[in-house]
Order: structure tokens, then C-alpha cells, then sequence
């Protein structure tokens, strides 16, 4: 599978990783075109119901991004809410199967466009090794 | 609901998208997508024409959603907003595809740029399909402003907002208000530091609009533009306003630190006054390291010192909040050129308190134990990336505060050779004639380049070897004194700024503002705004005029005595509602309660407490929390488009 | 009701405090010397460190100063006199004829693809291209409104023989305009102003480089300014963003940029003029952008990278791009006959004797020079910088109560400071206004009391 090009759900916060990947573009730096990002005013605003959807639909990656705790969130302590969902929600995804290098919560800051890009490179080199998600749920 | 209709509008950016991606292809191809009826593409859609073209074909081709495919939202989605408003659309069916910043600025493949700007504009198309009008709440705003930090950029933004007619409060951590400006022996070749920062003082002392905390800090702030709710805690001063100065409890008092009004060049005690122009002018005892022996007290013959007092908890409400809390000095490390390995190696802010009439040796250049025959300036310590540990940055005002020095030391001390050791001169602007006197003054100039220069301290005395890029010369200088030109940090507390405003910093450690080129002085956040240093290094004129800009924009924001606030906000669809109480326990701003609605528990939503996160909305579990302009429907119509370009619904 | 402020120039800084004001309900009226508004800004491809570009970032302020009816622009005027004192100012307008009816000129452009006179040196685009005698200034134009250039119109100014003949030539706008909106009776004329504040917001200009002979700008047919060089790489620069040498049209190979022209030279100018070492670092990352083959060299005596990002986009440009930086003044500059290529000599300072090199395109640091030469009573500097009253205490102010300043008029500075100012300014301005016609209010309600 080496034309296979991963697909990559990014829910990322208004004010520090929406920031960071616009700071990666006015900084001109380079990443593989893998990523569809969809921007949330905070992480807490994530609903893990939102990744499972992506993953019925075919993402063959997600990642939820938002300010670092502690102090960063804009609004106190999105980041913490989103962080004991998605701890929770990525027991529930490997009791589904799904593999763990698949979903990623990541904290980026405003000013972190160079780890922007580092998660972006990893995750897709990663989905490019194990390959698309295969659909468990498909009948026959 | 109406029939969707959707224009959608990709820019070239001149090249900066149109170099990558194919927007003629882009455009073509939003044609084909569910709801779209016209589709264009123009080299700078933000100008006056490109706006134009979008106003046009909403009143002619009845468009009630607009999709703007162009650069990051944070730029311009207020600019389309208004654009959209003013051709008659409620500005919140407008929705940003950025195919810039996270497209053709980052992928170089023109085929895969160009596709994934088309999933991107799908995307975008998707999410517009199921966007709501929103109308804009109006709250009543404060006509009041703190400032935090009391420099030369606080205090210039306190005093034009008195004069605006605000009442303003400034917070200083210190207990004397005036910043580092009042340090610098001379900020320019005719001006002392003091003698600005004190006049400066006369007028906050004159001026009834301004309320002055010192030895206070920031710990809570709440609420939003307009309405800010600040909670200070005013550490105890142990003085009060009786104190006539008159010394008697500094001559008792037996606690001896390091002073750091003249850094560290001589003692100071306990309780002590920063500097003679400190205001308020009376003295103040450091709380973190006095033993409370009484003595003071003792003496105190005008009941000035309660040694009792204890730090006070104080609440303001304000529209708005100014941050200019400055810099701190670069700490060079020891051995950093010598630093701290040798009496004769002084940083240049030491050099600037010796260079200031009222310093512990009076205006004498005295280092170590001597007027020094020789003296050269290091230039770029812990700047420009040239030392181990250095930033990256060049930290403005130090070439030039060197050159100042170098000038009066040579005007005081015609005799003393002064060298300059440098990697560029930055006498940028009209400081250039400070570097063009400089010469005629036979201070000697030397650069270095990459490698940098190396001090030996031996029992014959100070020695610099430093390549000369000029002559391409290795050459050895000897000198009797050593100035290290140290650069800007943030302040050490930036950390606590940050949890406390929730403002943001950017790669170099300063705070980043709305816009470096075009909004200098706003914070990302509405009604947060920033003056002086805490960007990055300026100097004292320029924070001055940033303290100005800050005030005159925070003015504008509050004058009418009103503000909007964004609709993006929670809201409860009552019927699905079951009164649950998760997304009470959830929010972060108590702005949800349980009310009793003809016997039934339903969630209420205080429209001007909720700051809009969402997090009620992903913690709600019948969906009948919503956050408008995010709402679950128009996030999974997103989802959907960008994995399987179908539509959602 | 005396309640205005003048704004004095319609660059970034002009129209910063123009917006605040008008934002805070002052009436402001903005004289453009120019047919838009936009100042140099509107010239630039991109701006450092950031390479946002200008127009993204320009286009819409301008754009906004359409949406306010309490700002009045006053394009293709100056201002001429002005007397009076804080809060009363009368100030004499001179504005120049258009020869379009700009209530009735829709923009569209007809009248400018129409127009026999074609080979009129563009100004937008320093001459590097041509354009009509009828034009709209660029195609982002705030007004959007054409200008008839009469130096070079035919019917404004015809050829000698047909002024003695006494005939009247074309009239092809004229003929061709939807919305009968050519006056080509239009004359001058003086409009009195009365306004409570000024701001004055001029700006620069670029030095003339012909005044340094040794370098043979306009002789040289490769040698360029930064302004010129900002049109070429522009995508709505005359050749579409394709770096060309004007010699051959052919992209260059190795281009050069010579720091300080005019510049921190004792001939010229004293001052540093803070943008040319950004600009030149920018362009040769751009020109790198557009020719990856590109050689870009700087000649600088000291890079002046002083500003928040400054030093870090210098150092990318080194690394990143592989600009070479050279230190040393560049004596003359020679055009060699037959490849229009241009050996640039410079004082080697490591080795102490003159160097040469070739190049196929040189580009020019250009220093700025104040648009201070004003018909206002302000001080200047001995640099003929607009001088501040007390820059500490005081800044903004001009040594003239109710009269401020703001942008590179008041010394060499980039957008983010001229931006400041100008915030700063238009709130000080805003405060007199409101006075004055506070004033005025109270005036008049008092002589009402008196005579019922």
C-alpha cells in the first residue's frame, strides 16, 4: 500500500491549535496535505460522538486539539473536559478495534506551528504504515 | 426554511493562493455542489471590487449563504461579515473556507492543493448549508479601564484614558510605580529616565480619574469586553501615608538584601523606598522578607508602619483591561562573559543606575573600586541567537542605549577608551546620528560575526579576544570594565498573566497580538489589549506611543457606554430539553441554571454570562444544547463532506 | 458645526486614524494627493517578517473607509493653507481637476480600454508599464473612479498643430462613458474647511536615486529600485509577477540588492531609513519564491533587524534561502555593454581593496525623504522630519496645539508603529473635536437663552 494516502479529522481549538496551523502557513512551512481541519471554539466542544462519526465515515485518522493544560484553555478548563473524554473514549475505540495510532489528542499552542507539523507528519506516516481503517461493521 | 442558496467566492490572493492552487478549477467545482448557485473567483476578493462582487450577487441572485474561500478566518471573516451585513444578509451566514494558512501556504504539489482547497470549499459549503441568522446582543460596557503595569506605557495609557474621561486603575506588582524607565540613567542624550518617569508621576498624582494599587497583583479576571470583573490581591506595604520619609526605621531595620532598583549594585533594606522619585512616596516594607522584628515600628514616631496589615482582596469592574506589564532584563548566566566572576563585568541596566545622578555612587562611573581607563560594551547578550541560551530576537533598544552611554561616559571621562563590540548596530530611524556622534567621539567600534568574542580574566587584568569581521583579525583588547549589552525577556510572571487574561504567547515568549502588522495593541480577546514590552522589545518611545494606541482603542471600544457581544453562544432547545444538570455542572462561567418552566426542569442560559466554548453542547446528552454557529449538525455536516463528499442530513 | 478633524494623506496611517475617528462619530475629511487612497503600502506585494500580503491586509481598511458617510475623501488634493488655532482651523483645499464626474463614474473601466493614448507611463506601476490617459489608479482603487492625466489626454492637451488649427480631438470617453460622467470643462478648486484637529499622516517619499551618480540609476536598463522591484514580483505588477530584466525580458540568475542608497550617507540623508534591510530580505525571499534558481546577494553595512520577528525571518532567509549577505559599500555600479549586465564594485572591508562582481539584475535600498514640505506651521527636524513637541510627555503632537502627527513624515518607521501612532493620534484629535463642539453647542444654547 504505498500510494495509500490517509484521510485525517482534526477538531482544533479557535485560539491555540487553529492559531498554530495558521501560524504554520504564514511561516510557510511544509506538511503532506492529509488533514481536514474543522474548527471548534474550544476542545470541550468536542463531542466524542463526532469521532466515532468521522470513523464510520471513513477517516482513516482523528485528531482532537486544543490549548495545553493547565492554564492555556480560553476558557479555564475546556482542555481538561476534553482530555477525560477522549482518555475515556480511547479505551472505548480499541475495544472497537480501532488501532491506538489512529486517534490522537494533542495539545498545540498559538505559537507550536513546528509541533503542528511534527503530529501532522507522524500521524501520517503512522496511518501510511498500518493502512486504512478497515470497516468492522460492514455486513458480508 | 427557505431554499438554500450559496455563493460561493475564491480568492487568488494575488499568488499567494493562485501560485498553488487552481481556483478557476476550485470555483468550477463549488458550482457543482448541493445548494450552490453562483461561484466566482477574483485576484483580492477582500479589496473594495471583491466585496462587491459578493454584495452584487446577493441582491441580484437572492443569496442567503455566503462562502468565502480565502485566507484564515482570525484575518478576515469580520471583514466579509460586515460586507455580507451590508448587502442585506445577517452577517452570520457566512462561513470561511481557508485555503491559504492551511492550504496553498503549506502544500507546494499544485494538483493536491488544488484538491484539497475543493474538500476544503466542500467543507465549508457543507457547514453553510445548515447556518442559522444570529442576532447580536447589546450589554451595557463600563467606562473604566485597568491597566496593568505601571511603565512608562501603563502610565502614558492611564493618562490619556483619565483624560478621555475613564476612571482607571493601575495594578503594579511593585511598590512603586514608574517601571525601568526610571532607572535608565539617560534615555536619550539630553533626557534622564527619572525626570520623564517623574513627570509623568506629577500628573497621575494630579489626575482624580486614576487610582493607583502598587505591591498588587492581578489573581482573578472574569467576565467578558465590557464587563470585566477583576479581583486584586494588594499585598501589605506595612506603610501607610503618614510616613514622612524622615529614615529612621531604614537606619533600625537589620535586614539587608540585594537591590534590585540598582540591580544588584548595592544593598537595599526591608523596608526602603525603590528610588527617590518612587510614588507612592512614602516607604514600603518587602513582605517576602521581613522578619517582623518590630523595630520599625518601634521608631516610627508618626505611626506610620502596622506591621499587622494584611494583604487585601479587592474586586473591580471594568470594561476593559490593559496589559503592560513590561519585560525583564536578560540574567545572564555566571561566567557568561565573564559575568559574576569578576567585579568589573557589569550588565548595561547597572551601568545606566551608575550613569544616574542620584545612584550609590552619585553619577560616578566607579566599577569595582575605580573610574575604569579602559571600557568596552558587549553587545547582543542573550540576543540574536548569539549566545548559548540567547533568543532569537534582538532585543531593540540595546545598541542604542550602549551608544547613548558610550557618549556620555566619553563626554564625563574624555580620557576612557570605550569600545563597542558588536554584530550589527541597530541605530535604526533617527538614532543613527547617535552612532554617527559616536564616532566623531572616537568610541571605537569592533564586529564580530558568528564567532563570538571570549573574555579572560587574569591577575594582569580583563582581556577580550575578539575576530575582527572587518579586518578578518583575531585582536586582543584589554580593558578595565566590561558592559554586557543584555537584551529583553518576558517577564518572569508571564505565566501567571497568561492563566489569569488567558492571552496567548507567541514563539519568542512575548504575548501576541490580534495582528502584528495592522492591530499592534489588541489581544486576540475583545477588550483585552496590550502597550509596551509585553510583545516584544521596544523602546521607551515606542511603548509610550503603544500605551497612547492601547488607551485610544480601549476608549473606542467603550465610549458609547455599550458593546456587542458575539451571538455564538449556548442554547437550549426546551422541548428536548430534560433538565438534567450536566451542563450546569459543566460550565466553566455559571452562566446555566435549572429552571422550573410550567413544572418541568429546563436548562436557562444566561445570554450575557456565556462566553460561547461549547462545552454544555458535547456534554449534553439529548442534544438539546446547542451552540449556535456550531452547532452538532452543521460540525458533522463538515465531517461528513470531508470524508465523503456527500451531503449530510 | 466645528466638530471635524482633517486627516492629511490617506496611507496606512491616514486612514488608521481616519476609521477611529469616524468610529468614534467625528466627521473627518481625508485629502488624498493621489486619485485613491492606499499611500505605498498599496505598492507592496507583501509585507516582512510575516509575508502576509499587503493588499490582504490593506485592501479591506480601505475598503472600510468606504462604509463610513461621516469620512469625506478629498482625492487629487492638497491641502494649501491653514490658519486659525485648536479647535478652529480653517484650511484651504486645493483640489484638482479629475475631469470625471465622480458622483456619476461607476468604476467600470469602459473609458480606460477605450482611450486611444496608450502609452502612458503607469504610475501605480512606476512606469515599468504603460496605461492610458484615462485610468483608475489600480484595480483595488478606493474611490474606484477614473482620472483623466491631461499632460497627456488629447483632447485636454493636443498636439501644437491642432491648437492652432483650433480643433477639438477625440472625445472617445466621452462617447463611450454609460454614465455621461467625462467633464472635460472641469477646473481646480478651492475648498474651505473648518475642523477642530489636524492629523497629519504624509508619509515618504522613495529618494530620488539619480542624485547618486555612481550607481547609473536611469541610465542602467537592470537596475532597480525596492519600489520597482515590490511592481515586478507583484501579481498585479506589470508583467503579472515574472521577475523580467527590462534589457531582454528574461528572468535574472543572480540579482543583488545595494543597502543605504541615499541612506546613512552624509551626502544624503543622516538618517537610517529602518524598512531597507527587511524589504531587501523579503524581496530576495521572493524573488527566491518565484526563480528557486535565483542567486540573491545583499550588500549591507550593518542588517538592521530590529523588530518583533525581524532577526528570525533574517536568519530563515540565510538558511532557509540561502541569501548571502555581504558587508561592504558598494562604490559604483557598471553596465556592461553587451549583456546589459551590471558589475556591482564594492570596498571589501575584511581585505580592504575594491571587489567586483557580476550581476544580471540590481535593485537599489532606496532611502525615504518626509513629505514634511507642508503648508502647515509645524517645526521640523534638521533631518525635515515633522518634529514633536515633547515625544515623551506628549507624543503625537506636533509643536502646533491641535495639530498631530503620525507615520513616517514624523521619522522612518514601519507599518505597525505608523499604525500605533495613528490610533494614538485620532484619539487625541477625537478629544478636541468633541470639545470644541461641545463648545459650540453651549454657545449656542447660551445666546439662545440671552435673546428669548
Amino acid at each position: 500500500m504505498a500510494d495509500f494516502e490517509p484521510k485525517i479529522i482534526v477538531f482544533a481549538c479557535n485560539w491555540c491549535t487553529y492559531a498554530a496551523i495558521d501560524l504554520a502557513g504564514t511561516s510557510r512551512l511544509s506538511y503532506p496535505p492529509n488533514v481536514r481541519v474543522i474548527r471548534v471554539m474550544c476542545s470541550g466542544r468536542v463531542d466524542p460522538q463526532f469521532v466515532l462519526e468521522a470513523f464510520a465515515d471513513g477517516a482513516d485518522g482523528v485528531i482532537v486539539a486544543g490549548c495545553h493544560p493547565p492554564a492555556d484553555c480560553h476558557y479555564i478548563e475546556g482542555n481538561y473536559k476534553a482530555y477525560r473524554r477522549f482518555e475515556l473514549l480511547k479505551r472505548i475505540l480499541e475495544s472497537f478495534g480501532i488501532e491506538k495510532e489512529r486517534f490522537r489528542l494533542e495539545w498545540i499552542s498559538a505559537a507550536e506551528a513546528s509541533k503542528w507539523v511534527q503530529v501532522v507528519n507522524e500521524m501520517v506516516s503512522d496511518l501510511r504504515r498500518i493502512g486504512a481503517l478497515k470497516p468492522k461493521l460492514e455486513v458480508d | 426554511m427557505d431554499e438554500v442558496r450559496i455563493g460561493v467566492y475564491v480568492c487568488h490572493c494575488g499568488f499567494n493562493i493562485a501560485g498553488v492552487v487552481d481556483v478557476k478549477k476550485v470555483a468550477e467545482y463549488a458550482k457543482t455542489l448541493p445548494g450552490v448557485v453562483v461561484a466566482r473567483d477574483y485576484v483580492f476578493m477582500c479589496s473594495e471590487p471583491g466585496q462587491d462582487l459578493i454584495k452584487e450577487d446577493i441582491k441580484n441572485q437572492n443569496l442567503n449563504r455566503v462562502v468565502v474561500a480565502s485566507c484564515s478566518p482570525a484575518l478576515h471573516e469580520i471583514t466579509f461579515r460586515t460586507a455580507i451585513s451590508e448587502a442585506g444578509l445577517n452577517k452570520y451566514l457566512l462561513e470561511m473556507a481557508n485555503i491559504r494558512e492551511h492550504c496553498s501556504w503549506v502544500h507546494h504539489e499544485k494538483e493536491k492543493a488544488t484538491e484539497k482547497a475543493m474538500e476544503i470549499v466542500r467543507m465549508a459549503v457543507a457547514k453553510a448549508r445548515y447556518l442559522e441568522p444570529l442576532e447580536e446582543l447589546e450589554v451595557e460596557a463600563k467606562k473604566s479601564v485597568l491597566v496593568l503595569g505601571g511603565g512608562v506605557a501603563g502610565i502614558r495609557a492611564a493618562l490619556e484614558l483619565a483624560n478621555y474621561g475613564f476612571d482607571v486603575y493601575i495594578v503594579e506588582k511593585s511598590p512603586t510605580i514608574g517601571g525601568k524607565a526610571a532607572l535608565i540613567g539617560y534615555i536619550d542624550p539630553k533626557t534622564k529616565g527619572a525626570e520623564v518617569v517623574s513627570k509623568m508621576v506629577e500628573k497621575i498624582r494630579d489626575c482624580p480619574k486614576i487610582q493607583v494599587f502598587t505591591s498588587a497583583e492581578l489573581v482573578q479576571l472574569t467576565g467578558s469586553a465590557g464587563n470585566y470583573v477583576a479581583k486584586l490581591r494588594l499585598n501589605p506595604r506595612f506603610v501607610n501615608s503618614r510616613c514622612t520619609r524622615c529614615g529612621e526605621c531604614e537606619e533600625v531595620c537589620p535586614i539587608e538584601v540585594s537591590n534590585e532598583y540598582n540591580f544588584g549594585l548595592d544593598k537595599r533594606k526591608a523596608i526602603f523606598i525603590p528610588f527617590k522619585n518612587a510614588y507612592p512616596p512614602y516607604y514600603a516594607i518587602d513582605y517576602r522578607v521581613c522578619v517582623k522584628c518590630g523595630e520599625c515600628e518601634k521608631v516610627c514616631r508618626y505611626k506610620a508602619i502596622n506591621l499587622k496589615e494584611e494583604a487585601k482582596i479587592v474586586e473591580l469592574r471594568v470594561g476593559a483591561v490593559i496589559i503592560a506589564t513590561g519585560y525583564d532584563p536578560y540574567r545572564p548566566f555566571k561566567g557568561e562573559y565573564g559575568y559574576g566572576l569578576s567585579p568589573n563585568v557589569i550588565t548595561l541596566f547597572q551601568l545606566e543606575r551608575l550613569l544616574d545622578p542620584e545612584s550609590p555612587t552619585k553619577g560616578e562611573l566607579i566599577v569595582g573600586n575605580k573610574v575604569p581607563k579602559s571600557l568596552a560594551f558587549i553587545q547582543c547578550v542573550g540576543s540574536r541567537g548569539t549566545t548559548l541560551g540567547a533568543k532569537s530576537y534582538c532585543s531593540r533598544m540595546c545598541c542604542t542605549t550602549a551608544i547613548n552611554s558610550a557618549i556620555k561616559i566619553k563626554e564625563k571621562y574624555p580620557e576612557m577608551n570605550v569600545y563597542i563590540i558588536y554584530k550589527d548596530i541597530m541605530t535604526y530611524g533617527s538614532d543613527e546620528s547617535l552612532y554617527e556622534e559616536a564616532g566623531k567621539k572616537l568610541i571605537n567600534f569592533i564586529k564580530f560575526e558568528e564567532k563570538i568574542p571570549k573574555v579572560t580574566i587574569s591577575p594582569e587584568g580583563l582581556f577580550i579576544d575578539v575576530f575582527e569581521y572587518t579586518i578578518q583579525q583575531e585582536i586582543r583588547i584589554p580593558v578595565e570594565a566590561i558592559v554586557l549589552s543584555i537584551g529583553m525577556l518576558p517577564p518572569r510572571d508571564i505565566e501567571e498573566l497568561i492563566a489569569v487574561t488567558r492571552v496567548s504567547c507567541g514563539g519568542e515568549g512575548f504575548v501576541r497580538e490580534a495582528h502584528l502588522k495592522l492591530a499592534p495593541v489588541e489581544a486576540p480577546t475583545k477588550g483585552i489589549f496590550l502597550a509596551g514590552c509585553i510583545t516584544g522589545p521596544k523602546n521607551i518611545l515606542e511603548s509610550i506611543r503603544m500605551g497612547s494606541a492601547a488607551a485610544a482603542k480601549a476608549m473606542s471600544l467603550l465610549s458609547k457606554g455599550k458593546i456587542t457581544i458575539e451571538p455564538m453562544i449556548a442554547q437550549v432547545d426546551e422541548e428536548r430539553c430534560s433538565g438534567c444538570g450536566i451542563c450546569v455542572a459543566v460550565c466553566p462561567y455559571s452562566a446555566i441554571s435549572i429552571k422550573s418552566v410550567n413544572g418541568d426542569r429546563i436548562a436557562k442560559v444566561e445570554k450575557a454570562l456565556c462566553m460561547g466554548c461549547g462545552t454544555c453542547n458535547a456534554s449534553c446528552p439529548s442534544g438539546a444544547m446547542q451552540h449556535l454557529g456550531f452547532k452538532d449538525v452543521q460540525l458533522l455536516a463538515q465531517t461528513v463532506a470531508a470524508l465523503r463528499g456527500e451531503s449530510y442530513g | 458645526m466645528n466638530g471635524s478633524v482633517l486627516v492629511v494623506g490617506g496611507g496606512v496611517a491616514g486612514i488608521q486614524a481616519a476609521l477611529d475617528l469616524a468610529e468614534q462619530g467625528i466627521e473627518v475629511f481625508l485629502v488624498e494627493k493621489a486619485p485613491s487612497i492606499g499611500g505605498k503600502m498599496a505598492y507592496l506585494d507583501k509585507t516582512f517578517p510575516t509575508l502576509d500580503c499587503a493588499s490582504c491586509i490593506l485592501a479591506p481598511k480601505m475598503a472600510a473607509v468606504l462604509r463610513y458617510p461621516n469620512i469625506k475623501l478629498l482625492m487629487n488634493s492638497e491641502v494649501e493653507d491653514v490658519t486659525g488655532r485648536a479647535g478652529n482651523f480653517v484650511v484651504r483645499v486645493l483640489k484638482r481637476p479629475t475631469y470625471v464626474d465622480w458622483t456619476k463614474c461607476n468604476g467600470c473601466g469602459i473609458c480606460t480600454q477605450k482611450c486611444p493614448v496608450k502609452n502612458v507611463p503607469d504610475d501605480y506601476n512606476l512606469g515599468l508599464s504603460n496605461r492610458r490617459a484615462i485610468y483608475i489608479m489600480f484595480p483595488q482603487a478606493v474611490p474606484k473612479k477614473a482620472v483623466i492625466d491631461a499632460r497627456y489626454c488629447m483632447r485636454l492637451n493636443p498636439p501644437e498643430k491642432a491648437k492652432k488649427e483650433g480643433k477639438t480631438l477625440c472625445g472617445v470617453c466621452e462617447r463611450h462613458c454609460p454614465t455621461k460622467a467625462i467633464e472635460y470643462e472641469q477646473k481646480s478648486e478651492v475648498i474651505e474647511l473648518k475642523v477642530a484637529a489636524i492629523i497629519v499622516a504624509t508619509g515618504m517619499e522613495l529618494y530620488n536615486a539619480k542624485n547618486i551618480p555612481e550607481y547609473g540609476y536611469g541610465v542602467y536598463q537592470n537596475l532597480y529600485t525596492n519600489l520597482e522591484f515590490e511592481r515586478l514580483v507583484s501579481a498585479t505588477g506589470p508583467s503579472g509577477g515574472e521577475i523580467l530584466r527590462r534589457s531582454d525580458g528574461k528572468h535574472p540568475k543572480k540579482i543583488a540588492w545595494i543597502q543605504c542608497v541615499g541612506s546613512r550617507d552624509v551626502r544624503f540623508n543622516h538618517y537610517c531609513s529602518a524598512y531597507c534591510c527587511m524589504a531587501a530580505t523579503k524581496q530576495a525571499i521572493l524573488a527566491k519564491e518565484h526563480l528557486p534558481e535565483v542567486q540573491c546577494t545583499v550588500y549591507y553595512m550593518d542588517i538592521r533587524a530590529f523588530g518583533k520577528g525581524f532577526n528570525e525571518f533574517l536568519e530563515r532567509a540565510k538558511r532557509e534561502f540561502g541569501v548571502r549577505y555581504i558587508r561592504g559599500k558598494v562604490v559604483r555600479i557598471e553596465e556592461l555593454a553587451d549583456t546589459k549586465n551590471l558589475r556591482v564594485v564594492y570596498e571589501d572591508t575584511a581585505e580592504s581593496y575594491l571587489r567586483v562582481e557580476e550581476y544580471d539584475m540590481v535593485v537599489l535600498s532606496v532611502a525615504i525623504t518626509p513629505n514634511s514640505r507642508l503648508p502647515l506651521p509645524v517645526e521640523l527636524t534638521s533631518d525635515g522630519f515633522v518634529k514633536l513637541k515633547d515625544p515623551y510627555l506628549d507624543p503625537v503632537s506636533t509643536t502646533v496645539e491641535g495639530i498631530f502627527v503620525v507615520g513616517a513624515v514624523a521619522g522612518a518607521k514601519d507599518i505597525p508603529d505608523s499604525v500605533t501612532e495613528a490610533s494614538a493620534a485620532a484619539a487625541r484629535a477625537a478629544l478636541i473635536a468633541k470639545r470644541s463642539m461641545a463648545r459650540e453647542v453651549r454657545v449656542l444654547a447660551n445666546g439662545g437663552v440671552l435673546n428669548g
